[in-house]
């Protein structure tokens, strides 16, 4: 096990333990659970076998609704994000120019921000409507995903302050 | 085999998503009273389309059977209606079976015209089926002819769009007996002749058949009244009438047959003979 799989690990296990244990339970203005686990599918190389991936994601979501006894919300919205990431990549970073190897080893700002908000938006927007998974509830499903968008933002930008660039090794 | 497998191989990333999807959908139903009711709904609406879009089909494919069901239902009701028109014409005392000597069978027209002076049809039922010669012809809205020959499995049928056929017709109100012929230009525009002029009636009054033939009985409607005038000379009335239906748009039709006919042109002959 290297070096990378061991922070990969270290992250899983952290970050689950987090949006367990603090994070669910937040209820801020009542409402808002930032999820922060979704730093994990942020860091994860970005040229690393993809069938990987969605299953760990797999196992991350389902992870989170097990011990947080919700029905399937986590699981079917970070599935489907790991599933599309690579659209997302593309269309965060560019067609033509050159994609990084992974999240910290890129500089250019609006670049990444785009990558988080579009992981972010994406995955609250499939969540929510799984939870409320009726039409009729369409209002609240976006109230709740562009606020809870915001607090998860703020959370995952400081929270990917910890991993250092050389992480890359 | 080996395509199948490499196909495998290069899509085995979204082969996992929609399984790994599935198996979380399946979760989110075992686990969520909700979700199962409201992914029940969803079901339950695909499914009632599904069925619908299924019925619809068969429907669609069962429209020549239900139209041969539905004529033979409709002839029933039209032996039935004539019938009850015609008891008028004969008497109580000829007992139940002689009053209304008409049976009725149904036939598709094959052959139909109008632009000859003497038309003709052909339908698709023949001495198998019971047809014979100088059988009435009608329709669901009037008279359409009468039957001229007669081969194993088709029929020929004078067309009343013929200037050679005279029907006896009467107006519904006054029963004043006439006889009806046809133009020979428009197939809805007959004339009617030898109406007595000491009867009195207006425009839009409706024509009906005389039953003074031994082809149709009384009281099928044919038309109305569309302007008349009085010739002074003889002292009968000359109107233009206007049919209820084109007889030459007709598709199905209906046979009468007159159980009674022979013995009334046994009748006829005795007379003619004396």
């Amino acid at each position: 096990m290297n070096r990378k799989s061991l922070i990969l690990l270290i992250s899983f296990i952290t970050l689950l333990f987090f949006q367990i244990f603090v994070f669910n339970n937040m209820n801020i203005f009542g409402f808002i659970n930032p999820m922060i686990y979704l730093v994990f599918l942020v860091i994860y190389d970005f040229d690393s076998d993809q069938t990987l991936f969605i299953l760990v994601c797999f196992l991350l979501g389902f992870s989170t609704d097990f011990f947080s006894q919700s029905g399937g919300a986590h699981t079917i919205s970070t599935l489907t994000v790991s599933f599309l990431r690579p659209i997302l990549i593309r269309n965060s970073y560019g067609v033509t120019s050159e994609v990084p190897v992974n999240f910290k080893a890129d500089t250019r700002k609006i670049n990444k921000y785009t990558f988080i908000s579009l992981i972010l938006i994406l995955h609250h927007l499939i969540y929510f409507s799984v939870v409320f998974f009726s039409l009729s509830a369409i209002y609240l499903i976006i109230k709740n995903t562009f606020l809870t968008f915001i607090f998860s933002l703020i959370l995952n930008v400081m929270v990917l302050n910890f991993y250092r660039k050389s992480d890359d090794s | 085999m080996q395509r199948i497998i490499n196909a495998l191989i290069q899509y085995r990333n979204p082969i996992l998503y929609f399984f790994l999807l599935s198996c979380s959908i399946l979760f989110l139903s075992k686990k969520s009273k909700y979700h199962k009711t409201q992914l029940e709904t969803y079901g339950m609406y695909a499914t009632k389309e599904l069925y619908n879009l299924n019925y619809e089909l068969l429907n669609y494919f069962n429209l020549k059977k239900k139209n041969e069901e539905l004529l033979k239902e409709n002839r029933k009701l039209k032996e039935l209606h004539f019938k009850s028109n015609s008891l008028a014409l004969y008497p109580n005392a000829f007992g139940e079976k002689k009053r209304f000597p008409f049976k009725l069978k149904e036939a598709n027209v094959i052959k139909n015209s109008f632009l000859n002076q003497r038309n003709n049809l052909i339908i698709d039922k023949g001495s198998v089926d019971g047809i014979k010669n100088e059988m009435g012809v009608i329709s669901k809205n009037g008279i359409i002819g009468i039957v001229n020959s007669v081969s194993k499995n088709y029929s020929r049928v004078i067309s009343i769009l013929n200037q050679e056929i005279k029907i006896n017709v009467r107006l519904k109100k006054n029963n004043a007996l006439g006889s009806m012929y046809w133009k020979g230009l428009n197939p809805l525009e007959f004339k009617i002749e030898d109406v007595i002029n000491n009867v009195s009636f207006k425009k839009g009054d409706t024509i009906i058949s005389g039953g003074m033939s031994s082809y149709f009985p009384y009281g099928i409607p044919l038309g109305e009244v569309v302007d008349f005038e009085s010739n002074s000379q003889n002292g009968y009335y000359t109107i233009n009438a206007r049919l209820f239906e084109d007889p030459s748009l007709v598709n199905y039709v209906y046979i009468l047959a007159n159980e009674d006919k022979e013995e009334i042109k046994q009748l006829q002959e005795n007379f003619k003979n004396e």
